[in-house]
């Protein structure tokens, strides 16, 4: 939503609680412990799935709700029968509790390897190269804003290679690719009435770029 | 859209969303696909362990340590295991530095990206619709919107961490503080500030 107007107010505090209601806390942690089962990628492309007339009023921990109940049923690991009355059916799938609270910590302060950096992929583009933002409308997840289509900045730095999200979150061939750390300048996305000095810094896949 | 489910207030009558996580938590036990422990370990790692406090550690060692200011610039992830800080949300991490003519604010647009193992889980108003939206396009209105003015002669450096790397601001050490050991420093040191969304200050 980068770059999209109207969207209300910042509702600023300088202090708030880490969870404002013990469930927001308790669903937190149910995506953190049942990610493990490795049923699913990530949480985000089931986000992307609430209408967005409903997406925008919901707080944050309650659209992670919506999304975490549909993975379940999704994935199986419980109907909505199930859910509609918490009962489990009989002869539905029995689990070990194989997630224990060490485990669960274990998981969570180690930090996870995306970077693939045993694969040898060529690099496209080199530091210092300009680069146009592809015109690519994808209607599944993706890490592409569209405030970057068709817009040209230059490579900063290499990242590394990494899985391609719009396919690896479904699955599919991940299409291991570089990802380049882009500056674009504040007036080559926002126009004149940007500061002149100002610039943006985004990490974008390969396929998302084209050279400029 | 279950209103009570918005209300950061103290409620009465349990909201919606809290009956429907207590249902689904039951079932889950149930069918022995979660550990209750399991939970309550990692809502008390998210609200105790992992938080700003972290984050001020090491912006306070890179502030008196020059050579580990170094290698915080260099590579985040390694620099702050160093100190003990790993984590979900903490692989490649990216420090940048503010200085008298460079100031970098965080932001993603996307959702919430946001280095967990140093500032701990995301404000609510950093992952709201207005900040995602804004703050990539008028930089300047939003930091003077939540009370921060920065000069026409100082650079504005938007970083939105839609994708593998997280960033983490290394704030300017505030004038007069050389008397100051580690600990003092880090005590003024604010979770905003190594956001980018306020400055480091001596009450």
């Amino acid at each position: 939503m980068g770059g999209m107007q109207g969207l209300g107010e910042i509702g600023y505090e300088r202090d708030g609680p880490v969870f404002h209601a013990p469930w927001e806390g308790r669903v937190h942690a149910l995506v953190t412990v049942l990610a493990r089962y490795g049923r699913w990628r990530a949480l985000r492309p089931e986000i992307e799935l609430i209408p967005a007339e409903r997406y925008l009023p919901m707080s944050y921990y309650e659209r992670w709700l919506a999304a975490l109940t549909a993975l379940i049923v999704k994935s199986g690991l419980a109907t909505r029968e199930e859910i509609a009355d918490a009962r489990s059916r009989p002869g539905s799938e029995r689990f070990e509790p194989a997630i224990t609270a060490a485990t669960a910590l274990a998981a969570a302060l180690q930090p996870p390897r995306t970077e693939l950096a045993t694969h040898v992929v060529e690099p496209r583009y080199r530091v210092g190269q300009r680069v146009r933002g592809a015109n690519l409308n994808v209607p599944t997840h993706t890490r592409m804003p569209r405030y970057t289509r068709c817009r040209v900045g230059t490579v900063e730095r290499d990242r590394g290679v990494f899985a391609l999200p719009d396919r690896d979150v479904y699955f599919q061939d991940p299409k291991p690719q570089h990802v380049y750390l882009v500056r674009f300048t504040a007036r080559e996305l926002w126009g004149e009435s940007a500061s002149a000095r100002d610039s943006l810094y985004i990490d974008l896949w390969e396929d998302y770029l084209e050279p400029a | 859209m279950d209103k009570s489910a918005l209300d950061h207030d103290h409620q009465d009558v349990p909201s919606d969303a809290a009956l429907r996580v207590k249902a689904l938590e039951s079932l889950l036990v149930e069918k022995g696909l979660v550990d209750p422990a399991a939970l309550d370990a990692l809502v008390d790692t998210y609200e105790h362990a992992v938080g700003p406090r972290n984050g001020a550690r090491v912006v306070a060692r890179a502030w008196v340590d020059a050579d580990y200011k170094r290698r915080l610039l260099a590579d985040g992830t390694v620099a702050i295991a160093e100190l003990g800080f790993s984590g979900q949300q903490g692989e490649k991490l990216t420090v940048v530095e503010n200085t008298a003519s460079i100031h970098n604010v965080i932001v993603c647009t996307l959702c919430s990206c946001y280095p967990w193992p140093l500032l701990g889980l995301p404000p609510v108003w950093y992952k709201s619709s207005a900040y995602r939206s804004r703050t990539v396009a008028d930089p300047r209105g939003v930091l003077r919107e939540l009370g921060l003015e920065i000069g026409e002669d100082v650079e504005v450096r938007v970083w939105d961490s839609t994708a593998a790397s997280r960033y983490f601001v290394l704030p300017q050490r505030p004038p007069r503080t050389d008397a100051l050991g580690e600990p003092e420093l880090a005590a003024l040191v604010t979770r905003d500030a190594m956001i980018g969304v306020a400055r480091v200050t001596v009450p």
